[in-house]
């Protein structure tokens, strides 16, 4: 059984779900894995949904069945796998008890401390056995039974051999760069450009489909029905605003201009302002924040409909954005403080975000992100941040 | 009929390098009769697998492209409505009007399930269609059957046919579709990868200009904020373009001019970005 590995994929956030072990298992009682790389392959194929896991599947792998790093699980970390056990059997007894090979009518008579006593002595055989327990699938990978052949019309391999461990592939984390952790990086442009193509509103349905009403009439013998679809004439404004100043901001300046200018073919309008750390009585049409003012009052005369973007990292002295003169920049001093022209631009524009590249367990360190959150919602600057964000940008509004 | 001409195309040549991995997901997804789901950035090889697990099976392949305005029963089968129309109008045709049967033609999805000897069902690019599209497609292929509404008839398929999907999106697909699939990720290529595949398309290549193409479009690979890489097809095209050149020397390339770069960035910001980046090439 290799309930631990099972679990340490869903402690680290694999969504493995009991079926797919399920299925493994068959996979496994039908003869089809022979060795521990049979078992890499197939367990992952089978377990593991997306690419984006797949690294952290190499780390767990090479984690469990190589011992790298391996601690002796605590009396704690076992008393929660088997608690996790527990509420899967209360959801799924029958499903569980299968996957495990478990009797269900003996464990159904416990109570549940019984039961969680059982699941604990379950695991902690399981830990003892453990070292010698991955043989059984093969030992370390020298099974002559090899990769072809056990189906009449197996597929056989052309390539050539890597000969390597299972583990020893695992250890090359060969598929790093498809985690989806961590800021936006150039090369997930082309994906993040996907998650900006929801932008588009469904406009009324007004546009008669022909060969629709034709099918649909003619399934009515001839009584006719008009069939229409949504036209999506009716396009998106958008203002990017970027804080374009200080070193921290740098990397993703030309990331996200990159991306909403790419994208601009399917908004009616897109303006990009500047910035530097908040906003005061100007934003600026150029980069280096001085030829082209843009004064802040003038955007109650844009399209109240228009969706702002704000990426920013929204980190700052606390008097930058509360002061009433706190602007770094003296020439920007006006008397009011940033935070009330923040507000008013949130009044002023209902579907407005601010993105964030600092990743959101930190954002509670730093008080102005705080303050800033209070006012805009704020998201990450990554793949997932950034469909969060047009999803809020596109909600109907209420 | 699709079938067999495909079938009769891409028997052709064993252009595709399977690894073994692969190969093993592969059986595992067969054996547990399961859809195998690929996915991969552009000009990794997906289709081409399907192309070789056909090959190499000596089965027939189906391919169905999804399109975004597809609906599944498109996939399934047509109730020809215009030609039965057209029938009962004039009545010049062979076929009995009454019967609407003969009014109903397979899909790629319905050809599979009545095809006389198992198939390799290829759904090329899933992630264009909707997911409701994507669920119920999963349901008629566990049931591996579906019903024809207008003449209350189910259609089983016969032998349960080889299902590889295929999906460009990294964007995940929904959490049923992915519960019932096996899943594998196609790594873009490395560089000697590259030149064995390239090689394969090019026999005849010299050694110079192969390993200074094949750099240079790794290279290319890396510039910044460029929206669509070029693939496998693009580098293909492009060496197929400089060995059509009389004029071209392999000294420029390895100087760090790239001629034809439109061959490879097929947008234009990406052209221009491309082209200034190219600008500051230095070997």
């Amino acid at each position: 059984m290799f309930v631990d590995f099972f679990f340490s994929l869903r402690k680290v956030g694999i969504p493995v779900s009991p079926t797919s072990f399920l299925r493994l298992h068959k996979a496994m009682s039908m003869g089809l894995i022979n060795s521990l790389e049979d078992f890499y392959t197939a367990a992952r194929a089978i377990l593991v949904k997306s690419e984006r896991y797949f690294d952290l599947y190499d780390q767990i792998f090479a984690h469990v069945f190589r011992g790298v790093e391996l601690k002796e699980p605590t009396e704690i970390e076992l008393g929660e796998v088997a608690r996790a056990l527990l509420e899967e059997w209360l959801r799924d007894p029958q499903g569980l008890s299968e996957a495990l090979g478990l009797n269900q009518q003996e464990l159904s008579k416990l109570s549940p401390e019984e039961l969680l006593q059982y699941f604990l002595d379950r695991l902690k055989e399981q830990t003892e056995a453990h070292h010698g327990g991955s043989k059984w699938i093969g030992t370390g990978g020298t099974s002559p039974v090899g990769h072809s052949g056990y189906h009449p019309g197996g597929m056989r391999v052309g390539g050539v051999s890597r000969n390597r461990s299972a583990v020893k592939v695992a250890l090359d984390r060969r598929y790093k760069d498809y985690s989806q952790e961590g800021p936006l990086t150039p090369s997930q442009m082309g994906e993040a450009l996907k998650r900006l193509r929801h932008m588009v509103p469904s406009g009324p349905k007004d546009q008669v489909n022909v060969e629709e009403t034709i099918y649909q009439t003619m399934k009515n013998a001839g009584e006719i029905e008009i069939v229409f679809d949504r036209s999506l004439r009716d396009r998106l404004k958008v203002i990017l605003a970027i804080d374009n100043g200080g070193w921290s901001m740098e990397p993703y300046i030309d990331l996200v201009q990159t991306l909403f200018n790419y994208a601009r073919a399917q908004f009616k309008d897109l303006k990009t302002f500047f910035f530097h750390n908040t906003i005061y009585d100007y934003l600026w049409e150029d980069p280096p924040r001085r030829h082209k003012p843009f004064p802040v009052d003038q955007l109650v005369k844009l399209d109240p409909q228009t969706r702002l973007v704000i990426v920013g990292d929204a980190s700052m002295a606390p008097y930058e954005l509360m002061a009433t003169d706190g602007s770094i920049h003296v020439e920007e001093r006006s008397g009011r403080p940033s935070i009330e022209r923040l507000k008013f631009i949130a009044e002023t524009f209902r579907h407005a975000v601010w993105l964030n590249p600092v990743s959101a367990n930190e954002w509670n360190y730093t008080a102005t992100i705080r303050y800033i959150r209070e006012i805009f919602p704020m998201f990450e600057l990554t793949l997932d941040g950034l469909e969060a964000a047009v999803t809020h940008l596109m909600r109907k509004d209420n | 009929m699709g079938a067999d001409t495909q079938r009769r195309i891409f028997t052709g040549g064993s252009k595709y390098v399977l690894d073994e991995e692969l190969a093993k997901i592969v059986n595992i997804s067969m054996a547990l009769e399961m859809p195998l789901l690929l996915k991969g950035e552009p000009g990794t090889g997906k289709t081409m697998l399907a192309h070789a697990i056909a090959e190499s099976l000596h089965m027939p392949l189906i391919i169905l492209n999804v399109k975004s305005s597809m609906k599944l029963v498109d996939a399934l089968y047509q109730y020809d409505t215009l030609t039965r129309l057209n029938d009962s109008r004039f009545g010049d045709s062979k076929r009995d009007v009454s019967n609407i049967e003969e009014y109903i033609r397979m899909g790629k999805i319905g050809q599979a399930f009545v095809s006389d000897e198992r198939v390799v069902l290829l759904i090329d690019e899933i992630d264009k269609a909707d997911t409701d599209f994507q669920d119920d497609m999963l349901d008629v292929l566990d049931q591996m059957s579906f019903d024809i509404i207008e003449i209350d008839k189910t259609i089983k398929a016969k032998h349960r046919p080889v299902v590889v999907i295929t999906s460009n999106a990294k964007k995940d697909l929904s959490d049923p579709f992915l519960g019932r699939c096996n899943f594998h990720h196609i790594a873009f290529p490395d560089q000697e990868m590259m030149s064995k595949i390239v090689r394969v398309h090019f026999p005849e290549i010299e050694k110079e200009l192969l390993e200074s193409a094949v750099t240079t479009f790794y290279r290319l690979r890396e510039i910044r904020n460029i929206e669509k890489k070029p693939a496998t097809r693009e580098l293909i095209n492009w060496i197929r373009a400089l060995q059509a050149d009389p004029d071209f020397r392999l000294r420029d390339l390895q100087k760090g001019q790239v001629p034809y770069l439109g061959v490879l960035f097929k947008k234009s910001p990406d052209y221009s970005v491309a082209q200034a980046a190219v600008g500051r090439f230095r070997i």
